[in-house]
């Protein structure tokens, strides 16, 4: 790899970390807003349901999201404030369908310390002010003037240090907020100010109250008619105004979430931390309020936020798990459960730990990660591409070609699947037992190769073989009408539908053919100056019967022409340039819009705009989607219509968001593909790949296939053992009425069906950190190896810890051999036939030795001292990378002769680590808490032992994401012989679900993409005025840079989403055209 | 909230104890039909190709003055203002009174520079006094204050406090000559 990289995103974040509804969109339209870290998804609520309308990209973590009506407005504006202290204030223009800038600002103070408990941000109800704690002891006021413009902002001097929530009152004639804090004894209160915007400061508030509950830790504002404020605690709830106190206890438990059902505030819907769903009812008299009562409602994904919606609907946003809707019921179900899931968005996040396998065993990487916490603990098997899953096959050699017939034109189910070889016709049907069985049409002729079949008009198939088209009755399957090709002509390629032919003979000769009642006329010739290679006459116009235009592609002059029905007129001749033939043609209609499809003889595929009433083609792209020549067919699967592009790498075509998209299928070479539904097998496909033929059916068209594996607890590590066939992980397991509330485990998983089929339960308070699968010199067989850690509540590091030894013996892991460790095993790798462990500030190797009573055990040999934690480790040939805690990365070798481990350089800077990675011998790839990645290098050449020993920081960029894991490897098919499989790749996991993608390019094609993106930066503008360049630069405490060789993947593939005359600018910057800028990008896309 | 009104919150033994609370959740209208799965690839990703530059004025800042310094800016504004709330008022009223003086100046333009004279012989009155009595005083006004009072006499109110000083005593004894002479 190189220190050239493209990042870029595979999987988007989906930890839902904030939500709200209102009438953002119109007046009339209630919105879901849903903020997921990076981005905002805009959503619709109809009377079907919510309609996802628009995704939308934000330059920034968004700490704050909130909805908020300014005086005289008609629709609600959405307040975004990002972790790094900008904001912005955003409103929905309608009429062009944009989000437009109404304010904008940078918010930081030079001088602050970052609060802990996460920055807030609240908007008066009567939109007088928004507030901001983002700095201890400062309130930021953001002041409205009366015509709702937002003026200069200003710190007031907030004496409580240690702030846990803040709130505006409802209902004061002055801006008035109530502050929850904690004092230096750790008791809680609660206090009230008034912003007096004048002055400039508080003015002490109307009431406080002092000593509340312990684990006092949210604010609800209640609005009136009752006004005052909710105040959420472990174990008691406290309702609290001017004038009225009333609590009531509740079942211990965090509340994480809340949700306001109704305008005057009587009911809250509240979220804890095991899940449960409670419903928080204000009891009241005339406006007064007598009492709290709470109701569990029952179970849902731990949330992090909840809306409600409309009509008992509730969104429930969750970090932990998927999202969900779900519809509270008047009458709770068998379990006493009021809440019904009706619908479930998947999340990745947190994704602590992945690993990437191939267990299909098809040269594709597939990521399987431990996603979710405490209940919500899943594992997700994440694919790219789309799957057949494979119901029937049979062993063919040399199909030349297939199609699937109906017996009755206006049957739903195909009959016949004709499969055509080179010098015979083979026609397979469904019997009774609905097992494939070899059959006749009496009309076919079955002693050639069939060139093109297809079904027609008035109960009749088409059969076009190199010396005639037969036409066929299908219900007595006769021959009705043959036409044959003049004398001393064959026909080379024909195409039919339903009441039309078109097919070529030698030398140019087109002739089109009309089919009737038992009538086969021929109704055009045309003589062209040179040979025919493909022909298509698909109708894609209104009459699904008949096409209106004909596509030729052509030898000699490598053209693709498109004519005109019945007369043959020539409309449109597009030279494609270059020397490679046209090998199949398509005119196709995905989302109204409709193309011509050309796929080329070496694996490249253009398409263009095709208007269907001029016949003109426009707007041509090219990508590559093999090296050899590909066949095009149509198919459709859940009522849509979508292409197959048969190759050496099939290709699913289709299209989203009005744009085309190519999504590889897991399959290695398929040289034909038909549509075969049949009622046995419906809404299937025929491939015909490798001396096979098989039936199967199509996975959801989209570009990643997520399967997850829910497992009632937190798995933490995850590790595969190719030779045993199983996945082996470290979980938590959290009970809630034992004694100790957590266990922990390893557990052995097969890895197809992904049972649990071992457990070995750690002890008390031991937690699993690290699991390898490796084998050891003079040992051949492989082990599990895990790392444990003592974790004692009255020890800041644990002290003790171990490795275990298993192997995997029938199915269940043996304990083979164990070691104490003075702390924390945090990292374990294979080195050299030994076993490297990180220990606490140490790193440690064992060798494998056999005992004189022939066991083994685990034994020391050598050491390094000098880290402050060791975390993360990773090894190549005798160098070793250690990504410490807080002392960024350093670079230490083993030396075989001495047997000892030596530093040999290090990384100065203090960056508290979060992942590590070796890109290659000299580049190492390193991710920060602060959402940060960067790169180093070790520098052999330095003149100095000062300059060796320092490594050089050559690559900075802003991630925006917590990275917890790198892994080499690839979630694509990497076809040798493609410019993208020569690029090296390693995949992340994030916090918020994020998997992405690291790339190392050529020098050379990184210039060309750091010109794209800088061009791109200046067309495609950060919604809320929030800069790229900025959001990118390198970020933590002590410094802020510039981004450096690191290039943003989801900004530069967004070319390919711009209109044409935005592409057209930036093609004429960059001085290439923008089919080649789009075959250039759409490669990239090819990397995830 | 007729829901919750409704129900006596404490005497309800009924098992399914939340069924009461659940009545009357609101409703628009939306959700309302069998809700369909939404389709997850259904999103088009937002590519903002217009400007999204602030419109002038709302790109906020924080003012920067220390809090401390402005607290004391304010106060000592506030005790100004406070005792200026009482000049500013007797100015007001004084040019309220010499609003329709100055009505009929506009008729007379032949008077106009005796009269302009005459009022900043008034004004000298209401606000000069204690400056001619002794320039410490011009000291112990605020530069926002000076500068407001050099304004007033149509003079610059650029440069240090020294100068803006210096400027308001030439110009008083200007204005002292010219009262002089005028008179």
């Amino acid at each position: 790899m190189s220190v050239w990289n493209y990042v870029v995103t595979a999987h988007k974040p989906t930890n839902v970390t904030h939500s709200c509804v209102g009438n953002f969109t119109s007046s009339q339209e209630l919105n879901l807003i849903i903020a997921k870290c990076t981005r905002i998804e805009i959503n619709l609520l109809t009377p079907q349901g919510l309609q996802p309308m628009l995704d939308v990209p934000i330059y920034g973590r968004i700490a704050t999201l909130e909805l908020f009506r300014p005086h005289g407005e008609a629709q609600d504006f959405l307040f975004i404030a990002t972790e790094r202290y900008k904001f912005c204030v955003l409103q929905w223009d309608a009429e062009t369908s944009e989000l437009i800038t109404r304010a904008m600002g940078d918010v930081s103070d030079r001088i602050g310390r970052p609060t802990d408990n996460g920055q807030i941000g609240i908007i008066d109800p009567d939109c007088r002010l928004i507030g901001l704690h983002l700095y201890d002891g400062l309130f930021k006021v953001i002041p409205f003037d009366n015509k709702g413009q937002l003026k200069e902002a200003f710190n007031i001097r907030l004496e409580e240090l240690q702030v846990l929530d803040i709130k505006f009152l409802h209902g004061c004639s002055k801006p008035t907020i109530v502050v929850l804090y904690q004092d230096n004894k750790d008791a809680r209160h609660v206090k009230t100010y008034e912003v007096a915007l004048k002055d400039k400061d508080f003015i002490e508030g109307p009431w406080s109250q002092n000593n509340l509950d312990n684990g006092a830790d949210l604010l609800i504002p209640v609005p009136p008619p009752f006004c005052g404020v909710l105040i959420i605690g472990e174990e008691t709830i406290v309702y609290c105004s001017a004038n009225v106190f009333r609590a009531i206890p509740i079942r211990p438990s965090i509340t994480k979430a809340y949700g306001r059902v109704d305008a005057d505030g009587s009911r809250y819907l509240l979220g804890d931390h095991a899940g449960l769903l409670h419903l928080l009812v204000i009891t009241h008299e005339k406006e007064k309020v007598t009492g709290l009562k709470i109701e569990l409602l029952g179970e849902t994904s731990i949330a992090s936020t909840i809306s409600y919606l409309d009509n008992a609907f509730v969104f429930i946003g969750s970090s932990y798990g998927d999202s969900q809707l779900v519809k509270l019921n008047l009458q709770p179900d068998a379990k006493g459960s009021y809440v019904e899931v009706l619908d479930r968005y998947v999340n990745l996040g947190p994704i602590v730990d992945f690993c990437v396998v191939d267990l299909e065993r098809q040269g594709q990487g597939q990521v399987v990660t431990c996603s979710g916490a405490y209940k919500d603990g899943s594992l997700r098997i994440v694919r790219n591409g789309i799957g057949i899953n494979e119901q029937a096959s049979v062993e063919l050699q040399g199909i030349k070609g297939m199609w699937s017939l109906r017996s009755l034109t206006d049957d739903p189910f195909d009959t016949f699947l004709v499969v055509s070889f080179i010098s015979e016709t083979r026609i397979l049907a469904m019997n009774i037992e609905d097992e494939l069985e070899e059959t006749e049409i009496e009309g076919f002729c079955s002693q050639v190769q069939t060139l093109f079949c297809h079904c027609a008009v008035f109960n009749q198939l088409v059969q076009v073989t190199s010396s005639s088209v037969r036409l066929v009755s299908s219900t007595t399957r006769e021959l009705r009408q043959e036409w044959n090709a003049p004398s001393g002509y064959s026909i080379n390629v024909a195409t039919a539908n339903a009441t039309q032919v078109l097919l070529a003979t030698g030398a140019g000769h087109l002739v089109y053919l009309e089919i009737g009642d038992g009538t086969l006329t021929q109704a055009k010739h045309a003589q062209l100056e040179c040979e025919i290679s493909c022909l298509d006459i698909n109708p894609i116009g209104e009459n699904p019967n008949y096409s209106q235009l004909a596509a030729v592609g052509m030898w000699t002059d490598i053209s693709v022409r498109i004519f005109s029905l019945p007369d043959l007129n020539l409309i449109t001749k597009e030279p494609l340039g270059g020397e490679i033939i046209p090998r199949s043609v398509l005119l196709c209609s995905f989302e109204g819009i409709s193309y011509l499809l050309c796929a080329l003889g070496d694996g490249h595929l253009l398409n263009f705009l095709l208007n269907l009433s001029t016949g003109e083609l426009k707007d041509r792209k090219k990508v590559s989607l093999g090296t050899q020549p590909i066949t095009l067919r149509t198919f459709s699967s859940k009522n849509t219509t979508h292409v197959f592009a048969a190759s050496d790498r099939p290709t699913v075509i289709y299209s989203s968001n009005k744009k085309l998209l190519y999504s590889n299928v897991n399959l290695k070479e398929v040289s034909h593909m038909c549509p075969f539904n049949s009622a046995a097998f419906p809404d299937s496909l025929a491939i015909a790949k490798e001396g096979e033929l098989s039936i199967g059916t199509i996975d959801d068209i989209q570009k990643l296939h997520i399967r997850s594996i829910p497992l009632g607890e937190h798995a933490r590590r995850i590790c595969h053992q190719e030779q045993s066939r199983t996945f082996s992980i470290c979980s938590m397991k959290n009970q809630s009425n034992a004694e100790e509330s957590e266990m922990h485990f390893i557990r052995l998983l097969d890895d197809q069906t992904f049972e649990f089929i071992s457990t070995y339960p750690l002890d008390t308070f031991e937690y699993g950190c690290s699991i390898l699968s490796c084998s050891f010199s003079d040992d051949s067989n492989v082990y599990y190896c895990v790392g444990t850690a003592y974790v004692l509540p009255e020890e800041n590091e644990p002290t003790k810890g171990r490795i275990l030894v298993f192997i995997v013996e029938d199915g269940k892991l043996q304990l083979i051999a164990e070691k104490e460790t003075k702390g924390a095993v945090y990292s374990l790798n294979a080195f050299n036939g030994k076993l490297l462990a990180a220990i606490n500030q140490k790193i440690q190797l064992y060798k494998w030795m056999l005992r004189d009573d022939g066991t083994r055990e685990l034994q020391s040999e050598c050491g390094h001292h000098g880290h402050i934690l060791a975390l993360y480790v990773q090894t190549r040939g005798d160098f070793i990378v250690v990504g410490d805690l807080m002392k960024s990365i350093s670079l230490l070798i083993y030396k075989h002769e001495e047997g000892a481990i030596e530093e040999r350089a290090r990384d100065y800077n203090a960056n508290w680590m979060s992942a590590v990675e070796i890109l290659d011998d000299d580049i190492y790839l390193g991710a920060e808490n602060n959402f940060n990645l960067f790169t180093v290098r070790k520098n052999s050449e330095g003149a100095t032992d000062e300059e060796r020993g320092r490594l050089e920081v050559v690559g900075e960029y802003h991630l925006g994401e917590f990275v917890n894991r790198f892994r080499h490897g690839s979630l694509v098919m990497r076809l040798p012989d493609s410019d993208v499989g020569q690029i090296p790749t390693v995949i992340f996991g994030t916090v918020n679900g994020v998997i992405g993608v690291i790339a190392s390019l050529p020098h050379e094609q990184y210039l060309f993409l750091e010109k794209l993106q800088s061009n791109l930066r200046k067309v495609i503008k950060g919604v809320g005025g929030l800069s790229h360049e900025q959001w990118r630069s390198f970020n933590n405490e002590k410094k802020t840079v510039d981004a450096k060789n690191f290039l943003d993947g989801d900004l530069i593939e967004s070319f390919l989403d711009l209109s044409r005359s935005r592409m057209d600018e930036i093609s004429k910057a960059m001085e290439i055209s923008v089919e080649e800028l789009c075959k250039r990008v759409e490669e990239l896309t090819r990397l995830h | 909230m007729e829901s919750s009104s409704s129900c006596p919150s404490d005497s309800n033994p009924k098992p399914p104890g939340a069924s009461k609370f659940l009545s009357n959740l609101p409703s628009l209208g939306f959700l309302s039909s069998t809700v369909s799965s939404s389709n997850p690839g259904g999103m088009r990703v937002y590519i903002c190709e217009h400007d999204t530059s602030p419109p002038e004025g709302q790109q906020i800042k924080t003012n920067q003055t220390n809090i401390l310094i402005r607290s004391l800016q304010l106060n000592k504004h506030k005790g100004d203002s406070s005792s200026k709330d009482v000049k500013g008022l007797t100015a007001t009223e004084g040019s309220r009174k010499r609003a329709p003086e100055r009505a009929l100046d506009s008729r007379a333009p032949a008077k106009r520079g005796n009269n302009q004279i005459g009022s900043r012989q008034g004004f000298e009155h209401t606000e000069g006094s204690d400056s001619r009595t002794s320039d410490k005083d011009y000291y112990s006004l605020t530069v926002e204050r000076l500068r407001a009072l050099l304004k007033e006499r149509g003079l610059s109110p650029k440069g240090k406090k020294d100068e803006l000083v210096a400027r308001l005593r030439v110009c008083t004894f200007h204005m002292i000559g010219s009262t002089n002479t005028g008179t």
